[in-house]
């Protein structure tokens, strides 16, 4: 499952959490990551690299690929000899996840070693939260595990200290992957180009793709009477939204608030919306000392200190978001896929929308979070372990079960285009997905950096925001250099 | 011949001797000094695991010295240790009261000791319960009694720590207990006669007889406690997420562990660990110096 990227603050979040069943705890644990580490996030070298490639398929430049150290000259002369189901091979295949992950991939690599008798695929399943530091300390003792998950800072880590095999040119030769019917931005999102993540050659498949939207409960806005914010992109405003969220904040009896408009505002989509960010991953600035990204933490941090239509911090301590959007409290909370197994069960109705755009821009944006497999450039057996992440990552039956049981939006996207939207289970506005995916959603913030202690820096440092102590604009002055200290530490 | 004799069998025995000390000296070496000193090393190096560490000489040092998180994290632990005096009196209390002969009197020395034996993360997630903010029994508690609203324990920053210090006091009292009170058994009826002959009271009996002897345990539980309170992680790791609201629930093993475990800087985090041992090697050193002047030895 996707949400379970965020292994450091797996564990410690999980006694953070109100939690019903087991279930419910996975889906929030994710759901604190989002606030918590999730939001550590990042963004690639701002959307300029991205459009380099957003506008072709394979378009990875051969100049960048022969720039490449040798790491990608080895595999790329091995994949000459191309994948042969009939060969023996070995491959070793690590991953994290609960009991329901670890069943579903199972299968899957059992109907891998049906179709290919002769491959022997060994799968070891670590739980999230160790999982790092067991790979680090396996790939330290150089018994680095054929194909393994890599999403991320880490991603990031692994493939600029050479670690990862340079996929491009199996993809390139071989026709076990058509990359024009896998979502570019999933693809990108594991392209190196020697310097930066986000183009370049590709180095890692995706194993999902998972774009933040806003989720809304329809029934709470139609006991208020108002229409439904809109699920296309720059139609529904800050302002709308924060209209809406006054009327749809409830006082009881006793004086406190019942209901809250909303919850969990996305700051990455503040910001981004208003045209600010973190980081300058091309030159290495901390940007947050802008008058946009003032602008835009100072709207989130009053939607609760100002307006008080949002939780705050004590409120969320007490109860978070998500329990409080679960049981009908909140009127506009945040989603991902992986959230939709639990909505599912909610006796409300809920559907999901386009995320307020900022007045000044008029646009929005979001995080497409994402997880992947990668590949060791060690490995013995290359060809075998890119057929195995490629089926791990693209199988259809896979793909298909994977969104039927409400996990992820599929990575082949005629499947998505097709049957995906055609599911007959909320959300209706699946579209919504979709357009995140290919438009407005971006890499959390955290894929550019390699070391992201500055980024959770922030995030602990930014509570003085959200308390009222600070406002948007000091904090980020003062904030600035310590991050620019921190980032240069750990990544220059 | 004789001399022959006796070499054989000195032979035999150092080779016996050999024998025994060899597993110890070996797991010393391996899994005690090769680590340290390999950490020892790394202190003066980067490395992330992945890539091959770089000797940077005395550069993790300096960073510490202006490494705003490494004086928070010492400050907070530093901030810890006022448990363990409080933790002594409660104990000795508790362990004069048990020092009688009741009925069902090893039930309750049981219940004390129940925390001292519950694993540690067990503990953490009652105490977490317990310290909710909206829900918790504490503030529950504060509400009917005083019918005020109790603090945000872990949310404030204020009060995190001491929700540490009386979450060690609940889970650490029970074991410091139990040696206080062998060491009254341990303390000879005749004092008591004698100071009733003389005419001292039950004050005097204690300030003059109970406290002095027991020194020996006072300086073990403090030499015990101060090493312990400096190696404390655990409890922050499960109830301080990433070091809790603006860093008031890390101590100096857990900003370790976070550099060493989450931002893989091996180099740095080995630096940090041998600034703290240094520290409790410091600070143990002169617990023992100033021992000889206070500690009461038969």
């Amino acid at each position: 499952m996707y949400c379970s990227v965020f292994v450091w603050s797996y564990r410690v979040c999980l006694f953070q959490i109100w939690g019903e069943s087991d279930e419910r705890l996975e889906e929030q644990v994710g759901r604190r990551h989002d606030r918590v580490v999730f939001s550590f996030s990042f963004v690639l070298s701002g959307c300029g690299s991205n459009n380099d490639n957003g506008t072709g398929e394979s378009n990875a430049p051969p100049t960048v690929s022969t720039k490449e150290p040798e790491s990608s000259e080895s595999p790329s002369a091995e994949a000459t000899g191309g994948f042969d189901p009939e060969a023996k091979a070995e491959i070793e295949f690590m991953g994290w996840g609960g009991d329901s992950e670890k069943a579903v991939f199972q299968k899957l690599i059992d109907s891998y070693m049906q179709k290919y008798p002769n491959k022997k695929v060994k799968y070891t399943v670590v739980p999230p939260g160790e999982y790092y530091q067991k790979l680090d300390t396996l790939i330290a003792a150089k018994k680095t595990p054929d194909v393994f998950y890599a999403g991320g800072a880490q991603f990031n880590k692994f493939v600029s200290s050479g670690i990862l095999m340079n996929l491009q040119p199996m993809l390139d030769s071989g026709d076990i992957v058509d990359p024009g019917n896998v979502w570019q931005a999933a693809l990108d999102r594991y392209r190196f180009d020697g310097k930066l993540v986000g183009s370049g050659d590709l180095y890692g498949l995706p194993k999902d793709v998972g774009p933040w939207a806003m989720a809304y409960n329809k029934d709470l806005f139609d006991q208020a009477g108002l229409s439904y914010p809109s699920a296309k992109a720059g139609e529904y405003t800050w302002d709308d939204m924060l209209a809406d969220a006054k009327k749809l904040t409830v006082v009881n009896d006793r004086g406190k608030i019942d209901t809250f408009g909303v919850a969990g505002y996305s700051l990455e989509s503040a910001v981004w919306a208003n045209g600010g960010d973190w980081i300058d991953y091309s030159t290495g600035t901390i940007t947050i000392d802008t008058p946009e990204f003032a602008q835009a933490l100072q709207f989130v941090a009053d939607l609760s200190l100002v307006h008080k239509v949002s939780p705050s911090p004590d409120d969320e301590k007490a109860q978070n978001g998500y329990s409080r959007f679960v049981a009908g409290k909140v009127a506009m909370f945040p989603m991902g896929p992986w959230d939709q197994p639990a909505f599912w069960d909610l006796p409300f109705n809920w559907d999901i929308a386009a995320w307020p755009a900022s007045p000044n821009t008029g646009k929005t944006a979001t995080w497409l979070g994402s997880l992947g497999f990668v590949v060791s450039k060690d490995t013995k057996y290359p060809d075998d372990a890119f057929s195995l992440a490629a089926y791990l990552s693209l199988d259809r039956d896979s793909q298909k079960q994977n969104y039927e049981l409400g996990q992820a939006v599929p990575n082949l996207i005629d499947i998505a285009k097709g049957e995906f939207l055609q599911m007959e289970k909320a959300p209706q506005n699946r579209q919504v997905f979709l357009d995140i995916i290919e438009d407005y959603g971006r890499p959390p913030i955290e894929v550019g950096s390699k070391n992201t202690k500055w980024l959770d820096t922030f995030w602990q440092d930014v509570s003085q925001v959200w308390t009222g102590k600070k406002s948007a604009a000091d904090f980020l002055k003062e904030e600035q250099p310590k991050l620019q200290k921190l980032y240069d530490e750990g990544n220059k | 011949m004789k001399r022959n004799k006796t070499t054989g069998y000195r032979r035999k025995e150092i080779a016996w001797s050999l024998l025994f000390v060899t597993p110890p000296v070996l797991g010393f070496l391996i899994f005690g000094l090769a680590p340290l000193l390999t950490s020892l090393g790394l202190s003066f190096t980067s490395w992330d695991m992945l890539t091959p560490a770089t000797f940077v000489g005395t550069e993790n040092f300096k960073k510490m010295l202006q490494d705003e998180k490494f004086y928070k994290s010492i400050y907070n632990t530093f901030y810890l240790l006022i448990g363990i005096p409080i933790g002594m009196v409660i104990s000795l209390l508790l362990a004069i009261m048990m020092n009688r002969p009741l009925k069902g009197i090893s039930v309750f020395r049981t219940i004390y000791y129940i925390p001292v034996i519950s694993p540690i993360i067990a503990v953490s997630l009652l105490w977490q319960w317990m310290l909710n903010y909206d829900y918790g029994l504490i503030n529950e508690f504060i509400w009917t009694i005083f019918g005020v609203q109790g603090p945000n324990w872990l949310g404030d920053p204020n009060w995190v720590k001491p929700s540490f210090v009386m979450m060690g006091l609940w889970s650490g009292i029970g074991g410091t207990m139990v040696l206080y009170l062998a060491g009254l058994q341990g303390i000879s009826s005749v004092y008591y006669e004698a100071a009733q002959v003389d005419g001292a009271n039950r004050w005097h009996q204690f300030r003059h007889i109970v406290l002095p002897l027991l020194t020996p345990i006072h300086f073990f539980v403090i030499v015990m406690g101060v090493i312990g309170t400096f190696q404390s992680f655990s409890q922050m790791y499960i109830m301080a997420t990433d070091g809790g609201p603006e860093y008031s629930g890390a101590t100096i093993v857990f900003y370790i562990f976070q550099e060493a475990f989450k931002y893989f800087s091996m180099g740095y985090a080995s630096a940090v660990a041998w600034v703290l041992g240094v520290i409790i090697f410091i600070i143990t050193l002169i617990q023992f110096r100033f021992s000889r002047r206070w500690v009461y030895q038969d």
